[in-house]
């Protein structure tokens, strides 16, 4: 019955290791949310930490309206179920589960009636007086979930409770816990390494490797939308098979060639509108990934989308309803890992080892992930146009339209190529854009815009439901290279100052009750370029408990404020104004503090040496050394 | 074939049971017939170093009655009640405590702290007599009871391993399942390690009364000179002390050790029924 905020959140060991990285998320009022990820990836950690089990390294976490960070356990309203049900083993049933109930205090009556509505929705009414040792694995998990119920939390946490289960028994306490979910109404936080369970839990799931968050989505995105090949690979059974390989644009068409395999498949450019440009040179090597669903045996289907390339089988399992065939495409049976396909088949055809059929891929639903990042080159939200542009006159071409360039940006004519990002396209300028298609994806809509005929990626939070539209450029976050230099850079969203953090005495004359008094002050704050910034509480607060107290004042901390929240004031840190950028109506001094190059927005021009002093309350700090967002 | 091999590893095990109860046997007879002397001495007639068999000629209880009428006996038996019990208190609360602190809290110097004490208790506690005694003398505790009970219980701490080690047996998911469910560590020692702990705390009484109830040395340093002070070992040992006293006292001395026996295994008898096994089974999966 409440939200539960992570901003930042980072758990370091004594030792340097970094469990958690980072984890950022809002979970809403009522969601199941699932953490999922292979051993030692940081989930149970962070539900540990949400728990207050363990404590947090920095971040802010927040359950409901209040920062819960240093909060016992037992203050936070949270309930939680263990992987090893962690059931009171000298106190019946009964006792367990009023155990929490107890220590609040309760009156006797509603202690009683609470038990017994908790163990009538559990099924466990006539276990009531047995001791946990009694009862089978699934009596005894359906006890731990009584006496977190009973509570009525804020937030129901639970650590893989069904690891411990027999497979069929599992089944079953999932489907249970999902019910409970429905009719419970509370926040749920579910760990589990099982993927199978987290696509049926959850309403959104985390997927988490090596402490880093991969990918927050709902399961049906996770499934057809993963954002990278760890989770491409994670999510799903059997296995996504992946092949690497090159992709080239040719007119209209992509050819994909194999690198295990000689086969070149031609697709239409229509598929792969969405692809990163810079990966279909031909060059780049990306990894194809097909689910077995999307493979299939060649004579049964043969549509346009459809490629097929020859397989040698390796082995087979029935599974009743289908079967799995394993095979690896044709020569390369050495390099298993890479060239081994698996596909669904349920037509029940005779097929042995060692045959070599004929498989057809659906390149529709092909997943392309670079190999070096092995991030998603066919991204859902494509996060930069890449274009081909001219620069002539003050003017940046592109699609054969022209876009004035602000006087900001002073620029010879050249040709080059653009990096638009796709929320620099604004809407409500002066350029006619045509509406192709709107998809609404995680909140954010995304427009495929043509311009001249040439096609656009533009984002925007609000719906438009016409047809055309007025588009414009945010010149502050486009680039521009040519032969290899930045013609046009974007600037920088946040400044960045080197700091560290500071105690400073003060003294001060006080009159009170006609005496004068020197009455001294402890001060915290943040020295950067030898000025001092007062930090407020809150700040001092998160300093000292990420850090510890005598590492705050050693540690070279990177103090980041938001160009907007950069202001010049009479007093701060000198600096020297470079140039004043003006876009339109916004107007920025681009200045200088030694080689930091920062930029302050401004209404008022301003000439040689400034002070800038960035909002004190605004202000994000980083620790260099580990890379920890500490405010 | 099968049926022959079947029959020889059935025979095999045989012998080895038979070797096995025979050491068994002659262990425990090593083991008890000195006690059955002993037994056997106390219901003795006359003085019973003179006589060359093990059974009396003349059974009787005089020896015993001797034993409480004619000898301080009934107040050193006393003394060390007194300071066996009080001893046992203290200890069981010191070492259960430092055993819970030492298992799940996580502290500073933790490490090298229980390395210290395990290493400390290694030494032979009479070495730091001399030294005990100089300190009991300043402050006026020599041939003093409570001053024995100060000793005694100075180093309790100590004995934290084995209990620690059991202690570290519990899942911390109980505390952690306990903690969320608002208790405090207090209550959770209290009303979730405790319940548990049984087996282990009955060791831990146990050991603390057994070590007071028989010790020897310290207590004859400091009640030496005072016999209305002595414990049962230094009492009864003072009859040995002159080959005069010791062949009037023998038998005496072999009743008085019967009597001191029984509160031990009383002790035992009573505790006994709480070493129930398993006693955490059911809460976590194993």
């Amino acid at each position: 019955m409440a939200d539960v905020s992570l901003k930042h959140i980072y758990k370091v060991y004594s030792n340097g290791t970094k469990a958690v990285n980072d984890f950022n998320m809002e979970i809403e009022d009522k969601e199941f949310i699932v953490f999922v990820g292979p051993s030692g990836c940081g989930k149970s950690t962070t539900l540990r930490m949400i728990a207050g089990l363990e404590d947090i390294s920095a971040g802010e976490l927040k359950i409901g309206d209040t920062i819960v960070n240093d909060m016992e356990p037992k203050d936070r309203d949270i309930a939680m179920v263990f992987q090893n049900y962690a059931l009171y083993p000298h106190m019946t049933v009964y006792e367990n589960i009023a155990f929490g109930l107890r220590l609040r205090k309760l009156p006797k009556d509603e202690i009683h009636s609470r038990v017994i509505e908790a163990a009538e929705i559990l099924g466990i009414t006539d276990y009531l007086g047995k001791k946990p040792k009694e009862m089978s694995g699934g009596q005894r998990q359906r006890v731990a979930l009584g006496r977190a119920i009973v509570r009525e939390p804020k937030v129901m946490l639970l650590d893989e409770p069904l690891s411990n289960l027999d497979a069929k028994l599992r089944t079953q306490m999932r489907a249970e816990i999902a019910k409970l979910h429905k009719k419970l109404g509370t926040t749920f936080i579910y760990v589990t390494h099982d993927q199978v369970e987290a696509m049926t839990m959850g309403t959104r799931i985390v997927v988490m490797k090596n402490g880093y968050v991969q990918q927050i989505d709902t399961p049906k995105n996770l499934y057809n939308y993963p954002a990278n090949k760890f989770v491409a690979g994670f999510i799903g059974t059997p296995q996504m098979s992946f092949f690497e390989g090159t992709l080239k644009k040719d007119g209209e068409y992509v050819i994909i060639k194999f690198d295990c395999s000689d086969a070149d498949i031609k697709v239409p450019y229509s598929l792969l509108y969405k692809a990163k440009p810079s990966s279909l040179d031909g060059k780049t090597k990306v990894y194809i990934g097909f689910r077995a669903e999307d493979v299939s045996l060649a004579e049964s289907n043969s549509e346009n989308n459809l490629a097929v390339i020859n397989a040698v089988v390796s082995h087979r399992e029935e599974l009743g309803n289908e079967t799995l065939i394993y095979a690896y495409l044709c020569g390369f049976q050495e390099e298993a890992g890479s060239s081994r396909i698996i596909i669904k088949d349920n037509c029940g055809k005779e097929i042995n080892s060692g045959d070599i059929i004929k498989v057809a891929l659906d390149i529709g639903k092909a997943h392309l992930f670079d190999k070096e990042t092995e991030n998603s080159v066919l991204p859902r939200v494509p996060e930069y146009n890449y274009l081909d542009c001219q620069i002539k006159d003050g003017k940046l071409i592109f699609h054969g339209t022209a876009f004035e360039i602000p006087s900001a940006i002073k620029c010879a004519n050249t040709n080059g190529e653009l990096l638009l990002p796709s929320n620099a396209v604004t809407f409500g300028g002066k350029i006619k854009a045509e509406i192709v298609s709107c998809e609404e994806i995680n909140g954010i809509n995304l427009f495929s815009l043509a311009v001249n005929g040439g096609r656009l990626f533009a984002l925007s939070h609000e719906k438009i439901e016409r047809n055309t539209v007025n588009i414009g450029i945010d010149f502050k976050k486009i680039t521009v290279i040519a032969d290899g230099e930045n013609v046009i850079a974007p600037i920088n969203e946040v400044n960045s100052f080197n700091c560290t953090f500071v105690k400073r005495k003060t003294k001060r004359r006080i009159e009170q009750n006609g005496k004068v008094k020197n009455k001294k002050t402890i001060e915290f704050g943040f020295l950067t370029e030898d000025v001092f910034f007062s930090a407020s509480d809150d700040a001092v607060q998160k300093i000292f408990s990420a850090l510890g107290v005598k590492k705050a004042y050693v540690s070279t901390l990177k103090m980041e404020c938001g160009i907007h929240d950069t202001v010049v004031s009479d007093t701060g840190i000198p600096a020297k104004v470079e140039s004043v950028l003006e876009y339109g109506e916004d107007k920025f001094l681009k200045c200088k503090i030694g080689d930091n190059t920062v930029y302050v927005k401004t209404d008022r021009e301003y000439d040689g040496d400034i002070f800038i002093a960035p909002d004190m309350d605004k202000i994000g700090v980083v620790e260099k050394e580990r890379e920890i967002k500490i405010i | 074939m099968n049926n022959r091999k079947f029959r020889s590893k059935k025979g095999k095990e045989r012998i080895t049971n038979i070797i096995i109860y025979t050491v068994l046997v002659l262990i425990s007879l090593v083991w008890l017939i000195p006690f059955l002397i002993l037994i056997i001495q106390s219901f003795s007639g006359g003085s019973g170093m003179a006589s060359n068999s093990i059974f009396p000629k003349r059974w009787t209880f005089d020896n015993y009655i001797k034993l409480f009428t004619e000898t301080k006996f009934l107040t050193w038996y006393g003394n060390t009640m007194l300071v066996s019990v009080v001893v046992t208190i203290v200890q069981t609360i010191i070492v259960l405590m430092t055993s819970y602190a030492l298992s799940r809290l996580r502290f500073k110097m933790r490490k090298p702290l229980m390395n210290l004490m395990l290493i400390l208790g290694m030494f032979p506690g009479f070495l730091s007599m001399t030294a005990v005694y100089f300190v009991l003398k300043e402050i006026n505790l020599t041939q003093n009871l409570f001053g024995l009970i100060l000793v005694y219980s100075a180093s309790s701490a100590m004995q934290y391993y084995i209990c620690k080690g059991f202690f570290d047996t519990i899942p911390r998911s109980l505390d952690e399942a306990a903690r969320i469910d608002g208790a405090s560590r207090h209550t959770v020692f209290m009303k979730i390690i405790l319940p548990l702990a049984k087996p282990i705390i009955i060791y831990t009484i146990l050991t603390a009364f057994i070590a007071p109830w028989g010790e020897y040395m310290f207590s004859s340093f400091i009640m030496l000179g005072d016999p209305e002070k002595y414990t049962v070992a230094v009492g009864m040992k003072s009859w040995l002390d002159n080959s005069v006293l010791a062949s009037e006292y023998f038998t005496v001395f072999c009743a008085a050790a019967v009597v001191v026996s029984i509160p031990i295994t009383a002790l035992f008898i009573w505790l006994q029924r709480y070493y129930v096994e398993g006693v955490t089974g059911g809460s976590v999966k194993g």
